[in-house]
């Protein structure tokens, strides 16, 4: 019996089922943790269409029996989209190329140069990455407050020029585990050629860390996006407002319905308070339409970038 | 030009590595150390703002005891943030290093399913995030609409099922978090030459005893490096309870010096919680190399 088993363990058949089963496996895994990820999307695709029949409708459940554009024409008048997209676009590029810039700079300084106070320096780059914003963000909004600078961009491009700004530190750290792969014979052969130390970065260096500033640059523009802290404290009035922000206020009429039929149930049921939350599907899509758009077209780079910008690197 | 060369060339190449790092350090002073030195300042003062600007008034640690002991708010929030980093995170690891292993297989649609993974990154970080999780879309309808819990409850005591229900339901938002931390773990598995698992194979190894031996070992500075990007993550993202909290205190009630006071708390136990991290990994360095020698 036992040889028999043995037997067929080492027969082709054997194998053969194994690796269809855990072929199938893989994909079956694969294909429902990709539903997780591709769920909020259907979700928000789904609801924004729909109609205030299709949601009381029990038998409308992802599909609207009629597209509507109803919610997106709300949402993007209410949002004052085009305006909004502006005001989103220069604070997102602005510390995007500012970053790029400043932290592959200093990134390079600090993969090839050893200079006294290499250690500490860098160690302090380390701890800006953790500092969590709230410590710090009373000071620099009052010292922007007496710069004349809210309701600007300069606070968040500003200290992306000098390294810092939205996770800056990542950024210097990444650019320097990437120069840090680069073989030290280039800039040799550089420096024999005769060139000084800046031309052998802006000409030689610089050209090949095209994964790495790419990969920054994606980075920097999806997080500075989405991001709502900075521009919630320096953009006060709405003229300046960022589609994040316009998205926040959407709905407002909405929040504040829910909110007395809570204190009047008592938090009990909310299902007869019509809140809207189409027209917050359609705004949040149009929000994040830009960022997969780009990433449509970029995503191919950004996960191969990673790859060779070596993260990963001890 | 000749008093240039005159510079010793190893001076010079400190210059030049200086000159490289100023950028940081001006905006380091400026940005950070300013800041931070300030608010330590207004974290021990009462800051009024009167017509000559702001004022302070020394108070001492009075407002770091109160956070402790007067404050109804700020414990119970502290303390929820904590839980739900110690819960997230090692779920985050294991679930991104598992992703990771999944793409890293050589398969057909390979990239396709690695985009899919990696878009929550844009749609679940901001306001998106939080448009969804009011509507109560964050979580999958799965445990609400077959009634889970008073199925399981039968088998399963209640102290346990709870718990385990509620891990279950952040399950979806640990998933979306850990975008990034898959893209790591990737990369590093990308960079284990195939000839390790090669010879291991030839002496006999399971996938599964590879997987210990060598990929593991191999990604342990991964595994660092991602518990203190999530944990940073988590401690900063925008519907943390602390962080409203905090800009609530300081920008609505314009307590300037309660609201640093606050933000140094903040910061303390997450230094502390980092040095716990490290002073775990501390020898995990590399144990790959180290076994060699």
């Amino acid at each position: 019996m036992q040889a028999k088993l043995a037997g067929y363990f080492n027969s082709h058949s054997y194998r053969v089922t194994r690796k269809l089963t855990s072929k199938v496996l893989h994909y079956t895994v694969l294909i429902s943790l990709s539903f997780v990820f591709i769920y909020p999307i259907m979700y928000i695709l789904s609801q924004s269409f729909m109609q205030i029949t299709d949601i009381t409708d029990a038998t409308v459940q992802w599909v609207p029996k009629e597209l509507s554009f109803e919610h997106y024409r709300f949402a993007f008048d209410k949002m004052d989209y085009w305006h909004s997209f502006t005001n989103s676009a220069l604070s997102t590029l602005g510390p995007a190329f500012a970053q790029i810039i400043s932290c592959s700079i200093i990134g390079y300084g600090f993969a090839r140069y050893q200079f006294p106070g290499h250690r500490i320096l860098l160690g302090l780059v380390l701890f800006t990455f953790l500092v969590p914003p709230q410590t710090i963000v009373i000071p620099l909004f009052i010292f922007f407050g007496e710069l004349n600078w809210l309701n600007t961009h300069l606070p968040i491009i500003v200290p992306s020029i000098f390294g810092q700004g939205l996770r800056g530190a990542l950024f210097v750290l990444i650019f320097m585990q990437f120069f840090r792969g680069l073989p030290y014979q280039l800039e040799e052969a550089a420096r024999i050629d005769g060139a000084g130390a800046y031309r052998t970065f802006m000409q030689i260096m610089l050209p090949l860390a095209g994964p790495a500033l790419l990969v920054v640059f994606l980075f920097s523009t999806v997080w500075h996006w989405n991001d709502v802290f900075q521009p919630n404290l320096y953009y006060m009035i709405e003229e300046h407002f960022n589609l994040p922000q316009q998205l926040a206020i959407l709905d407002t009429e909405g929040v504040f319905r829910v909110q007395q039929a809570k204190m009047m149930t008592g938090g009990g049921t909310l299902a007869s308070v019509p809140t809207n939350y189409n027209r917050n599907m359609a705004g949040a899509l149009i929000t994040i339409l830009p960022l997969i758009i780009l990433y449509s077209f970029a995503q191919r780079y950004f996960i191969e970038g990673v790859e060779r910008t070596g993260i990963a690197g001890d | 030009m000749m008093r240039f060369m005159k510079i010793s060339m190893r001076k010079r190449y400190f210059l030049e590595g200086y000159s490289f790092i100023s950028l940081w350090l001006i905006g380091f002073l400026l940005f950070m150390a300013v800041p931070l030195g300030r608010s330590l300042y207004y974290s021990f003062n009462d800051m009024v703002l009167t017509n000559e600007g702001l004022v302070g008034t020394y108070n001492g640690i009075a407002f770091f005891r109160d956070a402790f002991t007067t404050d109804v708010d700020f414990l119970p929030k502290l303390m929820a943030t904590i839980t739900t980093m110690v819960v997230h995170v090692p779920l985050i690891i294991i679930f991104a290093m598992f992703s990771a292993l999944l793409l890293n297989r050589p398969f057909r649609g390979r990239m396709v399913f690695r985009s899919f993974f990696f878009l929550p990154v844009i749609i679940a970080s901001g306001v998106v995030l939080q448009t969804l999780m009011n509507q109560g879309a964050a979580t999958l309808p799965i445990f609400v609409q077959y009634d889970l819990a008073t199925a399981l409850s039968q088998y399963i005591p209640l102290e346990i099922l709870m718990p385990l229900l509620k891990m279950m339901e952040s399950l979806t938002l640990v998933m979306w978090d850990s975008g990034v931390q898959i893209l790591i773990f990737l990369a590093g598995l990308q960079a284990i030459s195939p000839s390790l698992y090669e010879a291991a194979k030839c002496d006999g190894a399971t996938p599964w005893e590879s997987f210990w031996k060598i990929t593991f070992p191999m990604i342990t500075p991964m595994i660092l490096v991602n518990i203190l990007f999530s944990v940073v993550n988590s401690f900063t993202k925008i519907n943390n309870s602390v962080m409203i909290y905090i800009h609530s205190v300081a920008f609505k009630e314009n307590d300037y010096g309660y609201g640093a006071a606050l933000g140094w708390i903040y910061f303390i136990i997450i230094f502390i919680i980092i040095l716990i991290v490290m002073f775990m990994f501390r020898n995990m360095d590399s144990p790959y190399t180290r076994e060699g020698k």
